[in-house]
């Protein structure tokens, strides 16, 4: 996929998604509507556009705050304010994106902005501690070639809309457990409406989590590819990767609701698999795993990655 | 009849084909020029940096007058230059004047420690990094756009509508993407 069929791709994408979500909140509020009264399920649908609205325009703030991403003062961290301007040159973004720092231990990093021109990119402290320079500019290569393809608008969208759409749900489904039992309109008594109304209720929180899991995945692939191709340098990425995969910690503000525009699954290693349930948690995975991620770099670059990783050091000294 | 819609079938085939075609050199064109604007931009602020250096020099070690000289005439034909091809040999013996001027400030501690020299130092290497980066865009742009202009159809046109090859910022790449040979006895 070029560049241009990845970003038309994307903006479908976007309306697709756009328009899910409004289908979604009105049988929503129509379930609620019916089941209890005509004006709370026009008052709960307005209310919820009227949110996603608002969370959309804010989304940047509300993105730093669900990771705890802090800005940086322009004087502060030069080395990686350039680091992330020479990748922004090299992947020819007309903007260099902000660079913002997360304060945890675990290696990770994310980007989020509805238009490139208004993105910022998240690191943590772990991967500063934990990369090498030419392993971190991988990383950002990785996650400016999502800002380039507009993915992080359409991630953004995704993260906005299943918050709104779990919390219409959670209101819907306590206003049921609380509220169904004072039936004030011959509607309420229907039991197919009640059918209707409990699937809703139960499709809907899945459909939001599916939908947002299915949005990252490939992207995860074809971001590694992108930022191997920005920086020219596949074995980077490979080994960048690999560095993730050999690190034990996890983000401690593992907030599933923007596990999906992490590098790295922030909560993945936090879930203790079952052994027999791994198919399906494949199936529930905001990422591939990190070894198919490497190996497809080292198949498309045509090397294997050596182990152990040569010894290189980081580019912040551990404090 | 139905001759006559196959004709106009083929006619409106024919011309999406080419909105389609002409729209694509077009944006590539214009990725290019962005691309050539970056590397231009970089190769400005390191001519721009060049003197500053030179006279941080010369206050320790005035009689090393060759390598200046070496370095002002390499900046003065990085300026002159008018092709991209031109640009990157020029920038390349530039590079090589430099890394001469930073060999000589070696044999100079107090030079070495001084604020303004190191700063200069740090600068220039930003520069340098910036311009690797940008030409790693432009020649990535310059391919994209060379390639689609030189296959068919648009060969065929694109010629006659102005869409020229456009010239690579100096082809050599980065060290670490050179594959490593370990000569070392097992």
């Amino acid at each position: 996929m070029t560049l241009q069929e990845q970003i038309r791709s994307n903006r479908w994408h976007s309306v697709l998604l756009i328009g899910g979500f409004a289908v979604i909140i009105l049988i929503l509020a129509a379930a609620l509507g019916a089941a209890l009264n005509v004006w709370i399920g026009a008052f709960v649908l307005a209310g919820a556009l009227v949110y996603a609205v608002f969370a959309i325009l804010s989304s940047r703030n509300m993105v730093a705050a669900m990771t705890g991403a802090q800005e940086l003062p322009p004087d502060q961290m030069r080395e990686l304010q350039r680091l992330v301007e020479n990748v922004a040159i090299a992947a020819g973004l007309a903007v260099t994106p902000e660079v913002r720092v997360i304060n945890d231990p675990a290696p990770n990093a994310f980007a989020t902005g509805l238009t490139p021109g208004k993105s910022f990119v998240g690191v943590t402290t772990g991967l500063l501690q934990t990369m090498p320079k030419r392993e971190l500019e991988a990383v950002i290569a990785h996650e400016l070639s999502h800002v380039r393809n507009r993915d992080t608008r359409l991630m953004t969208l995704a993260v906005v809309f299943a918050g709104v759409i779990a919390l219409v749900a959670n209101i819907a489904f306590r206003a049921l457990a609380f509220g169904g039992g004072r039936r004030n309109n011959g509607g309420g008594n229907n039991p197919l409406v009640i059918v209707l109304a409990v699937i809703g209720f139960i499709l809907a929180p899945i459909a939001a989590g599916l939908l947002r899991m299915a949005l990252s995945r490939r992207r995860e692939y074809l971001a590694d590819a992108t930022g191997a191709e920005i920086t020219n340098d596949p074995e980077g990425m490979a080994m960048a990767l690999r560095r993730l995969e050999l690190d034990p910690t996890t983000v401690r503000h593992a907030d599933p609701s923007v596990a999906h525009l992490w590098i790295e699954s922030p909560t993945h290693s936090v879930e203790d698999a079952p052994p027999g349930g791994s198919a399906l948690a494949g199936l529930f995975d905001t990422h591939p795993p990190l070894d198919k991620r490497i190996a497809t770099l080292e198949q498309a670059g045509g090397f294997t990655l050596p182990d152990p990783l040569p010894a290189e050091p980081p580019f912040i000294a551990t404090a | 009849m139905i001759a006559v819609w196959i004709v106009l079938a083929f006619v409106a085939l024919l011309v999406v084909v080419l909105v389609f075609g002409f729209n694509g050199l077009v944006r590539l064109r214009n990725e290019a020029d962005t691309g050539w604007a970056n590397i231009d931009v970089q190769l400005k602020r390191r001519a721009d940096l060049i003197p500053n250096l030179v006279e941080a020099v010369k206050g320790y070690a005035a009689h090393e007058r060759g390598v200046f000289d070496s370095v002002t005439e390499a900046r003065s034909a990085l300026m002159s230059a008018s092709t991209p091809a031109a640009a990157g040999q020029a920038n390349e013996a530039l590079t090589a004047a430099v890394g001469r001027l930073f060999a000589v400030a070696e044999a100079y501690p107090d030079l070495k420690a001084s604020q303004n020299f190191l700063r200069l130092q740090d600068e220039l290497t930003d520069t340098e990094d910036k311009i690797s980066a940008a030409r790693r865009y432009y020649n990535a742009t310059v391919m994209r756009y060379n390639t689609k202009a030189q296959s068919f159809p648009a060969v065929l046109y694109a010629g006659s509508l102005g869409f020229h090859p456009r010239e690579f910022f100096s082809a050599e790449e980065e060290a670490h993407a050179v594959p490593q040979v370990d000569l070392s006895p097992q």
